[in-house]
């Protein structure tokens, strides 16, 4: 046990090529390969660490000067998934995510309970990311693994059940989508979009995926959200207009380079997930089974794209007028396509419906957001995130607004 | 020889398409064609699409910048990858 203790304890950058080593080789790598994966998501790690710091020292001030300047009390720093994901697999649970994740697909599949074979480990990030916050929160790592465990269930059951709806809907036969973030808002959106149902005049409403697409595009470009978000904000901080565009620009390398750092932890990945993949569909790929993808299959669609484009300023304007948030939204103003992924075909493509829950989501969110930013930050330091000397708070929307992760996280508290 | 240009789009411009395009730059190299992969969200398609030769998405696209487009799915699920890649290849070495 000693062994494992150290381990966890050499923190997330040496740990997790260590743990990402052993598991490769466990499913048959060769040990070249497997040790150059190791090397792969360390140093995926050192760069997220980096543009984290590029994010908190840049928007931390400007923010804090937006306090003092605009009352404007947005004191919470979106991080955005890119670093929620990287916190989540650098947490103590997410060193033990993949076989924890593995081993509840293998029981539920062995004992008929799930129709979902998951092969996108990836996203297993979401349960760890649940994980790390109940341990955060309890200072128990067991507690913190079962609270994944039961997030990995929960989502594959969500998969299962929103399986004909999804394949149907963005024609994907024998795909689900057990997504830790986009299917945890299907049970809030089949009863919100009954209850528009019932609304006369209103349940009547709908909006051209297309118009609203040619007019929002803008804000499916984060480099260019990134770039104006940081001008207004060093406007609002009443900064003069070299350290205004200084911000903006800042901000707009952010959001470039946050996901590109991301993409080599991905890639450090890859052999783990491919060959955890073949195992998986050796045993169990077969016409009964649902092949349980990342929601990023299903955001191509018209009604989703257009749905997260006017999400965009929507969050933003909720941020500002929503009593007792403090989240700064940035980071995961990218992320609202999966928000909606699994709403827009429950809402059957109409964008219009879609918005509407959206904005009630996001709404929520941003208290949920608020809520768990102490946590959130605590994760982060735990996974040994650099942040500066009384550096404001981090959230994030996605996982740090996650109703299911909320949930899970205060059932765990009461036995912490 | 000339260099292919091939855009690969997801939902994140990350996380299933950093698969994909692994798996057609290695099926280039094996082939002998030079590409260059360019990794992008779907959203972002049309800023990045002039002057491709070829488009591999794993989601919806609704338009296809008058590119031919590829449905990368086969890749993700593991189903009908043999046959996406014949496609692909057929499709840079003609062009």
């Amino acid at each position: 046990m000693s062994v494992i203790r150290f381990i966890l304890d050499l923190g997330a950058v040496v740990m997790l090529p260590i743990i990402i080593f052993i598991l490769a080789v466990i499913l048959g790598e060769k040990p070249g390969k497997a040790f150059r994966a190791g090397i792969t998501i360390g140093i995926g790690f050192i760069g997220i660490n980096l543009v984290i710091g590029l994010l908190s020292n840049n928007l931390g001030p400007a923010a804090k000067a937006m306090v003092e300047n605009m009352g404007i009390k947005l004191d919470v720093i979106d991080v955005g998934w890119p670093a929620a994901a990287a916190i989540a697999f650098a947490s103590k649970v997410g060193a033990f995510v993949i076989p924890i994740g593995l081993l509840v697909n293998i029981i539920m599949l062995a004992t008929k309970t799930t129709k979902t074979v998951n092969v996108d480990l990836w996203n297993y990030w979401h349960f760890a990311f649940t994980g790390a916050l109940v341990t955060a929160a309890t200072g128990s790592l067991t507690l913190g693994m079962i609270a994944a465990a039961i997030n990995c269930a929960i989502v594959l059951k969500l998969g299962d059940w929103t399986a004909q709806m999804v394949q149907e809907f963005y024609g994907l036969p024998g795909v689900s989508l057990p997504h830790g973030f986009s299917a945890a808002y299907v049970p809030i959106a089949i009863p919100l979009n009954k209850m528009i149902d019932k609304i006369p005049g209103i349940n009547k409403i709908n909006a051209d995926p297309e118009q609203i697409s040619k007019k929002f595009g803008v804000f499916g470009e984060p480099v260019v959200v990134g770039l104006l978000l940081g001008i207004i904000l060093g406007l609002l901080a009443k900064y003069d207009a070299k350290a205004t565009l200084n911000l903006g620009m800042s901000m707009a390398g952010v959001m470039f380079l946050m996901p590109r750092m991301v993409k080599i932890l991905m890639e450090g990945l890859m052999p783990v997930s491919e060959a955890a993949k073949a195992f998986m569909q050796k045993r169990f790929a077969s016409q009964e089974f649902y092949i349980g993808l990342d929601s990023a299959v299903a955001i191509g669609h018209p009604s989703a794209i257009a749905t997260a484009l006017i999400l965009v300023p929507v969050t933003i304007f909720l941020a500002l007028v929503i009593p007792g948030n403090r989240v700064l939204p940035f980071g995961d103003l990218a992320t609202i396509p999966f928000m909606v992924a699994m709403v827009a075909p429950i809402c059957r493509g109409n964008v219009f419906r879609s918005v509407i829950i959206g904005a009630i989501v996001i709404a929520v969110g941003l208290l949920i957001a608020t809520n768990v930013s102490p946590l959130h930050t605590q994760a982060a330091i735990d996974a040994a995130f650099k942040f500066p000397e009384g550096a404001t708070k981090i959230s994030s929307i996605c996982d740090g607004a996650n109703p299911l992760t909320w949930i899970l996280l205060k059932i765990m508290q009461i036995f912490g | 020889m000339t260099v292919k240009k091939v855009i690969v789009a997801c939902g994140t411009g990350i996380a299933t398409s950093t698969v994909v395009a692994d798996k057609i730059a290695e099926a280039c190299k094996k082939e002998g064609i030079n590409v260059n992969i360019i990794q992008c969200k779907v959203t972002e398609l049309r800023s990045y699409a002039d002057g491709a030769d070829l488009i591999v998405s794993t989601t919806i696209l609704k338009d296809n910048f008058n590119v031919p487009t590829i449905n990368g799915l086969p890749f993700i699920t593991g189903i009908g990858e043999d046959n996406v890649i014949k496609d692909i290849i057929n499709i840079l070495k003609n062009k």
